[in-house]
């Protein structure tokens, strides 16, 4: 247990679960020395529990003192401590008795699970004095299906169904599945496939960015921009769905490779349209971004500061609003040269001025990758007998929304056991504190810029 | 002048029901068996290649529930023969067998449904207000209903709007297979709806569970809880059809699938 403490006080945990007999821990550090373009490696520690999760496993007796010094633990050590029903504030299991924060004095406002919008569900409770927001606690796991558990002895293509039906976002579930798997089976990805994945990729976070864009404008009032970037990210989906012919890119990508081809018609006339579209986003973003009203409205809302994005492990966008620059693109070759698009703030503003940020970065990478695209195969085959012994492997993925890990353990050529850690797990923790200070009707507008998924922190 | 001009533009971007009902070229359609060609090791085959088990063999009938397929493509390129394209978006139906398609093994032929019975008319309305219920669904389907009042869609057109709360709402649009957690809520949130009310199960999840049916975690469909008026299937269920599932609860449209084929008698 040590040595975990060690770990955590070094770097940022990625991922945490039991596997019997060992509590598993994958934290990210930078590497020494800096190597250059790679400048982080993961760690891994292993704290030996035969018989278990328990309480008291975590260091003296509390199941919760761990996270009392690495608030970034939480989340996790509330999931793991659910397993053996014992968990302060159960986070999946709403079997268990939940207590919340009470805040002796002050009134009470319960949100949810049923939204006002067009939603997922999810419980909020805010203790508020007038109209400011003393605190608030989050109260989720409505989403819950079990995902984890579905993996289970299910064929690779039974479970690449589930991955994209795990979170909000499909091509990045199902690469980081994919990607796990290929690891584990040692099948080498052609250079094609690659490049074609992170197309679909990267049209999936342009799109989900403009969303929240759109969606902010909603929150503010702003109808005109709001239709405007909707507008532009419907058209954008029309060109996932004109690669793949799925609108969210499902059944799009195969472990081994992708399932669809791009011919070069189809090549010219996406890459034309992006190029159309990218213009329209740009002056609409731009325009709007500098327009007062929405820096009257977004400015100094919501802000989270740097040390506390460090402290509870942030990731992705969020991270990045706040100064961390942060990207796991960062260590891929295809991408370089790559810089994160970063903006110290911290606040609501920040957060869409790194979406828009991110959404010109997108279109520029996508017509690099449309451009000079390698020919060659679409997919290759794992080698046909996989014999019956155990494999394991995990990856990463800068999903939109950040970070998204998948650890996979195969059976012969079935999967065995699958840890999946979303974005969105780890960063809603920080809408908690973003909200602290501020006015309750400006809780729509905080909670749309971080717009996590809530099916991906539930699974 | 910029902005009547975007305003002009944006003014033609909402499409007519033939256009949104029109499948892309590049999607694949839905899967329609072919009962001349069911051989047995074709069906055996075809149970294997499914990833999402749509196809089943019971009571001597093959059968092929659309509402577990998840439109991979799979079945119809690798046994043209044995497995057509039904290429609509006009995929709405009342009740849930007509989303199943059942080849009697012994005459080799479909097994001839019945009639759709009519829609409700108490709900037959100019307008109709929804209250959308997420019950563990993955956010896709939820994202499809809010892109179905977007600008190209416009279901406000017809009638329709989502309101905040089911004291104002006439009907309920509930995805995802209904989680354990959510259960509750949803049972609640139908009870605060006056009557009358209809609820619609959005997309393939809130159907049939999906790919979650198995889960002990998820009750396995919306009709497993409430009674469902109209059934949308699609993996998740796009906007068009969205639109047409509603126009259907309404009264503006009829069913085009029976039996989980094109009604010929409509």
């Amino acid at each position: 247990m040590e040595a975990l403490r060690e770990a955590l006080s070094i770097g940022r945990p990625v991922a945490l679960w039991y596997e019997a007999p060992h509590l598993r821990c994958l934290v990210e550090v930078p590497s020494e020395p800096p190597a250059p373009g790679v400048g982080y490696a993961l760690k891994e520690f292993r704290v030996e529990m035969p018989f278990g999760v328990t309480r008291g496993s975590f260091p003296q007796v509390q199941p919760h003192l761990l996270a009392g010094e690495f608030p970034a633990l939480d989340w996790f050590e509330r999931e793991v401590g659910e397993g053996c029903g014992e968990a302060l504030k159960p986070l999946r299991n709403h079997r268990l008795p939940y207590p919340f924060d009470r805040l002796e004095g002050l009134h009470e406002v319960p949100v949810g699970p049923v939204h006002a919008g067009i939603i997922e569900p999810g419980h909020f409770r805010f203790s508020v004095l007038g109209e400011r927001i003393f605190h608030l606690e989050l109260r989720l796991g409505y989403q819950h299906r079990g995902v984890e558990r579905l993996f289970r002895g299910k064929s690779l293509e039974q479970a690449l169904l589930l991955a994209e039906r795990a979170g909000g976002e499909p091509v990045a579930h199902a690469l980081a599945f994919g990607q796990a798997v290929e690891a584990a089976l040692g099948v080498e990805v052609p250079p094609r496939a690659y490049q074609l994945r992170r197309v679909l990729l990267e049209l999936e976070r342009l799109f989900g960015h403009l969303g929240h864009l759109a969606g902010l404008f909603t929150d503010i009032g702003y109808a005109y921009a709001a239709t405007q970037v909707g507008r532009v990210r419907a058209l954008l989906q029309g060109q996932l769905e004109r690669l793949t012919g799925h609108r969210y890119g499902r059944n799009a990508l195969w472990v081994g490779g992708v399932g669809f081809d791009v011919d070069s018609q189809t090549q010219v006339e996406v890459r034309g349209a992006l190029a159309r579209l990218a213009a329209e986003a740009e002056a609409h973003l731009a325009a709007a971004l500098k327009h007062p009203m929405v820096l009257d409205r977004m400015r100094y809302v919501g802000s989270v500061t740097q040390a506390q994005a460090h402290l509870l492990g942030l990731v992705g966008p969020a991270a990045r609003a706040c100064g961390i620059g942060r990207d796991l693109r960062q260590d891929d070759a295809l991408y370089r040269p790559f810089t994160p698009v970063v903006r110290p703030g911290g606040d609501v503003l920040a957060r869409a001025q790194v979406y828009a940020g991110e959404v010109r970065q997108s279109l520029a990478y996508l017509d690099r990758f449309l451009g000079e695209l390698p020919e060659g195969a679409l997919a290759d085959t794992p080698a046909a007998p996989f014999g019956g012994d155990s494999r394991e492997a995990y990856s990463r993925v800068e999903a939109g929304r950040g970070e998204l890990f998948y650890w996979v353990r195969l059976q012969g050529s079935r999967v065995e056991r699958v840890k999946i850690v979303d974005p969105s797990f780890k960063n809603w923790r920080a809408l908690e504190l973003a909200v602290r200070g501020m006015g309750l009707p400006d809780f729509p507008l905080i909670n749309k810029s971080f717009d996590l998924s809530y099916a991906g922190c539930d699974l | 002048m910029t902005f009547l001009w975007q305003t002009w533009r944006t003014g033609l971007l909402t499409r007519s029901l033939e256009q949104l009902f029109r499948l892309p070229a590049w999607a694949p359609g839905w899967p329609v068996l072919r009962p001349e060609a069911l051989s047995q090791p074709v069906r055996q085959e075809l149970g294997q290649l499914c990833p999402s088990t749509a196809f089943s063999e019971e009571e001597g009938e093959f059968r092929l529930d659309l509402a577990k397929c998840v439109l991979c493509g799979r079945c119809f390129r690798n046994y043209p023969q044995a497995v057509g394209e039904l290429r609509t978006l006009e995929v709405a139906v009342t009740r849930r067998e007509d989303l199943v398609q059942r080849v009697d093994l012994a005459t080799g032929s479909l097994v001839e449904p019945t009639p759709p019975p009519p829609t409700r008319a108490e709900l037959h309305l100019p307008t109709l207000a929804f209250r959308h219920v997420s019950a563990g669904n993955t956010g896709l389907d939820d994202t499809e209903v809010a892109l179905a009042g977007n600008p190209f869609h416009d279901m406000s057109r017809f009638g329709f709007s989502v309101v905040a709360s089911p004291r104002h709402a006439d009907a309920l649009l509930v995805t995802g297979p209904v989680s354990q957690n959510m259960r509750e809520a949803l049972v609640r949130t139908y009870g605060a709806t006056p009557e009358p009310k209809g609820v619609v199960a959005v997309g393939n999840e809130a159907i049939s569970g999906e790919v979650f049916a198995g889960s002990p975690e998820v009750a396995g469909g919306v009709d497993k809880v409430l009674p469902v008026d109209v059934y949308l299937p699609g993996s998740p269920a796009r906007p068009a059809s969205i639109l047409h599932g509603l126009l259907l609860l309404s009264g503006q449209a009829r069913q085009v699938l029976v039996g989980g084929v094109l009604w010929v008698g409509r």
